[in-house]
């Protein structure tokens, strides 16, 4: 059995951006702190769950981004991963774009399962694996929250979390698409050997630009601060002073 | 954008046991804000095996409707749902289609728009007209920003934040729309659906709370739930509650949780502890009377919606902020 896994480094979420006038809108600080997404780890820990419950499973994990994207599939390995597979693009690619060329390597590799987190942290999108299904012709479940092997491996029992404490119970047959939805499982930290056996092997590094490409559906216009919806009043001062500032407020408007 | 009535912006209703899902109501004001401004007509269409009374509220409020139905639409499965809108949505000459962001438009969506060569984007909260051309907003980049994108491609796939856009009574010399019912049988699919499961029950002291004190993963580890319990601790009527992560990590039980996927709570004061202020949480804590937020990052997005903002290392203020709370009394 063969499990694709897909993992997004992302910034961290306390990286600092700045706003600018025209393109490219948004710069980051000079130094910036990566990690991966916090899906994925969860739809990483999920196929290893699976690859130790069953021998015989060999489980990759694919991250498209630039050269610093090594470091992601290197934690992924770290974790447990067998092999690595680096599709090397400079810029920040639409969804469709990564979901083809994700596509583009994932048909020539027959596939059981192929997992995705539920969204990427800072893009939050959900887009990547609900197109990889479509575009792989595959049954999809999104938001999964549980998942077990039937018997035979032929089909997965899956649970998706639904708003309201519902969850939609399915069983998908074999290849299928699932994306991961948090607080399924307690993801692993990598351990010593597998990140040194990792820094040793490289990634199998594909070019993007020599795969299959979208068209582009969607131009980014602008980029803006976020609106504020309220008073959102800063306490300034050293931290006593706010801890005085926020008591007297609070009492002042009779909640403490 | 030359007015071309033959186009539409197509409202994909979403039903909750047979009824219309209050969202759809949002998704409706949203195309009142694209159709006239783009020149659209404005249709929605309604799926299930027993929709003709839903589809007539709908239509009772303007919109040209069709119901889409058929027994193997009783309940909400992505296959057929997208099989079944695929099929149908052409004839009404769609630029724009808007699903409800929620489980069920994002299992949907992505998959239709590659299936009808569109573009698609998730999580939109607003539409503007710049230069003719309409644009759409989303946050991006943990938050911190709203994206604006145009469409190029003719057809445009949205998933529409609920909340973002608010309901509108219709007009009172408003005309009811068209109805037309069309049986759809989708394929037999390959996904076998077993029914719904209820799996959380929610606890009845975090929403009838006077104060909620949230942690959030800026927390950083178990132990200082207690600095967040002790600063419940200094209000009459307050419950203790978490973000996801907080409740994923087990530090606090799920019935904590606030947000879509937890509690909706609106109690007189919220304070979050730790919290970057992902939709999925502010969505369920953005009606409380007053918000503080305490987060070590300036740009949380969090601040935007807090009417108090506080930026320190929450291990340091909160028990700076309890010693202020014994010493001083009022
Ligand atoms: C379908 C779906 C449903 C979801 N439903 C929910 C839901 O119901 N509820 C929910 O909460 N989330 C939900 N999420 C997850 C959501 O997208 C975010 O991932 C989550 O809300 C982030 O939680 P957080 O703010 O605690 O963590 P983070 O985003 O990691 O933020 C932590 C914050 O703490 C700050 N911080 C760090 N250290 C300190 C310190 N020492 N002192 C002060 N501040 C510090 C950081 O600067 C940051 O601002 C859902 C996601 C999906 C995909
Ligand atoms: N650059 C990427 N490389 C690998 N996988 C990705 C990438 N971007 C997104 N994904 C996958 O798609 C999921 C959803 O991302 P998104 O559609 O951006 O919200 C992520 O959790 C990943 O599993």
């Amino acid at each position: 059995m063969k499990i694709l896994v897909c993992v997004k480094q992302v910034c961290e979420p306390e990286t600092a951006f700045s706003f600018e006038a025209s393109r490219p809108w948004l710069r980051q600080p000079a130094t910036v702190r990566y990690q991966m997404n916090s899906f994925d780890e969860y739809a990483l820990e999920g196929a290893l769950l699976l690859k130790e419950g069953l021998p015989g499973v060999g489980l990759d994990a694919l991250s498209v981004g630039p050269a610093r994207a090594a470091t992601v599939l290197q934690r992924a390995q770290g974790m447990g991963a067998d092999r690595a597979i680096h599709i090397l693009s400079q810029d920040e690619p639409e969804a469709l774009a990564l979901a083809t060329w994700i596509a583009a390597w994932a048909r020539a590799q027959d596939y059981h399962l192929i997992l995705c987190g539920a969204m990427s942290q800072d893009a939050m999108q959900g887009l990547v694996g609900p197109m990889l299904a479509e575009l792989l012709g595959l049954p999809l479940a999104t938001s999964v929250v549980k998942l077990e092997l039937r018997p035979g491996q032929a089909a997965i029992y899956v649970e998706r979390e639904l708003e309201g404490g519902w969850r939609d119970c399915l069983e998908l047959p074999l290849p299928a698409v699932l994306t991961i939805q948090s607080g399924i499982n307690r993801p692993r930290y990598p351990s010593l050997s597998n990140l040194l056996r990792a820094k040793q092997t490289k990634p199998h590094t594909l070019e993007a630009t020599a795969l299959p490409a979208a068209p582009a559906r969607l131009e980014l216009v602008a980029v803006d601060p976020p609106q504020r919806t309220r008073a959102g009043r800063r306490l300034e001062g050293d931290i006593q002073d706010k801890a005085r500032q926020l008591a007297a407020i609070l009492r002042e408007r009779a909640l403490l | 954008m030359s007015p071309d009535s033959a186009r539409s912006v197509v409202v994909v209703a979403e039903l909750r046991q047979g009824e219309l899902a209050p969202v759809t109501w949002e998704l409706l004001a949203c195309a009142r804000r694209i159709a006239p401004a783009a020149g659209l007509a404005l249709y929605a269409v309604v799926l299930g095996q027993a929709v003709q009374e839903a589809a007539g509220r709908l239509a009772a409020a303007g919109a040209a409707v069709t119901a889409l139905q058929g027994p193997g639409l009783a309940l909400y499965n992505g296959q057929a749902w997208r099989e079944v809108l695929a099929q149908a949505l052409p004839s009404l000459r769609p630029a724009i289609v808007l699903a409800a962001h929620t489980t069920q438009g994002l299992d949907f969506a992505p998959g239709l728009a590659v299936r009808l060569g569109a573009a698609c984007l998730t999580g939109v909260e607003r539409v503007a007209v710049q230069d003719g051309r309409l644009l759409f907003g989303r946050p991006a980049w943990h938050s911190k920003a709203v994206a604006q994108y145009a469409a190029a491609a003719p057809l445009s796939v949205l998933t529409v934040q609920p909340g973002a856009f608010a309901a509108e009574a219709p007009a009172a010399d408003q005309a009811a729309g068209s109805l037309e019912v069309r049986p759809a049988a989708p394929l037999a699919g390959s996904v076998r659906f077993l029914g719904l499961r209820r799996a959380a029950e929610q606890s009845a002291d975090l929403t009838q709370a006077q104060v909620v004190v949230a942690a959030g993963r800026g927390i950083g580890k178990p132990e200082n739930l207690a600095l967040v319990q002790r600063l419940a601790a200094c209000f009459s009527s307050a419950a203790v509650a978490g973000s996801r992560p907080v409740c994923d990590a087990g530090w606090l039980d799920y019935s904590r949780q606030v947000g879509i996927t937890g509690a909706t709570v609106s109690p007189q004061l919220y304070i979050a502890c730790g919290i970057s202020g992902a939709r999925q949480h502010t969505a369920g804590m953005q009606g409380a009377g007053f918000i503080v937020a305490i987060s070590l990052d300036p740009q949380a997005a969090i601040f935007n919606l807090a009417d108090l903002c506080i930026v320190e290392d929450l291990t340091l203020f909160i028990p700076a902020f309890l010693a202020e709370c014994t010493s001083a009394p009022a």
